[in-house]
């Protein structure tokens, strides 16, 4: 087909027209209809889709990053309440053992008020019973005392007052006394 | 800059003649320029981070704006074609913007508006056959049979009204901005062109763009659905 195209020289080439319905624009027709298969062919595989590629993989990897903080924030939540729950449980946990530890507290401290005020009874009741028996050892003591004193003072008097005679009567009158002592234990 | 579309060179083929027209020509250099810049993207595309800046920013935001875009019109079924309409939706925009730089729009020129729309067209059948099957065929003959003519006018209305809505917008713009240069003097053709370039290259452009993409996404919805 080479042979057969032919290149005009340039003084034969025909005057310019603004339009036309003949074959010349049919065949301008069918140039740009072939200029635009070739460009659009062209853009689309230098330019349109490469760019397309390009934004759908980047739209791809940023979305699987959202979905991945998405799911590390769900986990997070998850972790989250979990920890809340097991705080809530520590609390209750912790206001029971209180609780507990304030009875046993309570019970034990009523045990040794109990335990001190019985201890505290016993002493009194022992001092108490120290303290009658002190007494009555005072006054026995107090007692002896008072007759040996009575004794040394009836002996003085005696011994001022009365004869040989009178001391013999009034000692036979002693033993006789003590004899009847004697016989009523 | 003329009205006309020149012709640069005419190749002789099959003993047909076929003309190499300035839009031909035009067409080129601009598909060169997007699939250079195209490679250069590809190429930093290697060293592209997870948190885009500058540069990358800027394909990002072009490729993820389109392709929502895309999503929203067309549908998640058929985003397999999107890549035929994010070439449509770069080169329409780039012809308005390359005529700022004194380059003679493709889209000024019926022959390019219509092989789009004609490419819609095809696309309309091809999905409303694939997706809809007997169904879509059937639509050209209700309520009633007798509508078919009517129907397969509508049909066929499309791609036209499509492509004369886009070549009429830009060779507007382009006569207008032609009569400016030819009928104003010298000493106002500095500054004021840019505002007019501003408003019928790149605000015009862009809004054209939008609603030829717009309208051809809902022509290839509407055959499916």
């Amino acid at each position: 087909m080479p042979s057969r195209i032919m290149l005009l020289a340039a003084q034969t080439v025909p005057e310019g027209r603004v339009f036309a319905l003949d074959f010349q624009t049919l065949s301008g027709i069918v140039i740009q209809l072939i200029n635009g298969i070739i460009l659009a062919a062209a853009l689309s595989y230098i330019l349109y889709k490469p760019v397309q590629e390009f934004m759908r993989r980047r739209t791809e990897r940023i979305q699987s990053k959202l979905d991945d903080a998405e799911a590390m924030m769900a986990k997070a939540n998850e972790l989250k309440a979990e920890y809340e729950q097991k705080m809530q449980g520590i609390e209750k946990e912790r206001a029971e053992l209180l609780e507990a530890a304030r009875l046993q507290a309570a019970e034990e401290s009523s045990v040794i008020l109990e335990n001190a005020r019985e201890e505290a009874s016993q002493i009194k009741e022992q001092a108490l019973e120290s303290l009658a028996e002190e007494k009555k050892r005072l006054k026995e003591e107090t007692h002896l005392y008072i007759i040996e004193l009575a004794t040394l003072l009836a002996e003085k008097y005696i011994m001022e007052k009365l004869d040989d005679e009178a001391q013999n009567r009034l000692l036979e009158e002693a033993i006789a006394q003590l004899e009847e002592a004697e016989w009523k234990h | 800059m003329g009205l006309e579309v020149k012709n640069y060179w005419v190749l002789q083929v099959a003993g047909r003649e076929i003309w190499i027209t300035e839009t031909i020509v035009n067409t080129w250099i601009i598909m060169l320029v997007l699939i250079v810049l195209a490679m250069i993207a590809r190429i930093k595309l290697r060293s592209f981070k997870d948190i885009p800046t500058g540069f990358q920013n800027a394909i990002e935001a072009i490729v993820e704006t389109f392709d929502a875009f895309a999503l929203d019109s067309l549908g998640e079924k058929l985003t397999y074609i999107s890549p035929w309409f994010f070439m449509v939706f770069i080169f329409i925009l780039s012809c308005s913007l390359f005529s700022v730089f004194g380059l003679r729009a493709p889209t000024a020129d019926w022959a390019t508006t219509f092989a789009f729309a004609l490419a819609t067209f095809i696309l309309m059948l091809f999905m409303g056959i694939r997706h809809r099957e007997g169904s879509y065929l059937k639509s050209f003959i209700e309520p009633h049979p007798i509508f078919f003519p009517l129907n397969l006018l509508g049909e066929l209305s499309k791609p036209v009204s499509l492509s004369f809505r886009l070549f009429g917008n830009m060779l507007s713009g382009t006569i207008i901005l032609t009569l400016y240069y030819a009928l104003t003097p010298l000493f106002v053709q500095i500054g004021v062109p840019a505002l007019l370039h501003a408003f019928f290259d790149v605000l015009f452009g862009a809004l054209q763009t939008y609603i030829f993409v717009v309208i051809s996404l809902m022509y290839v919805r509407g055959a499916v659905d």
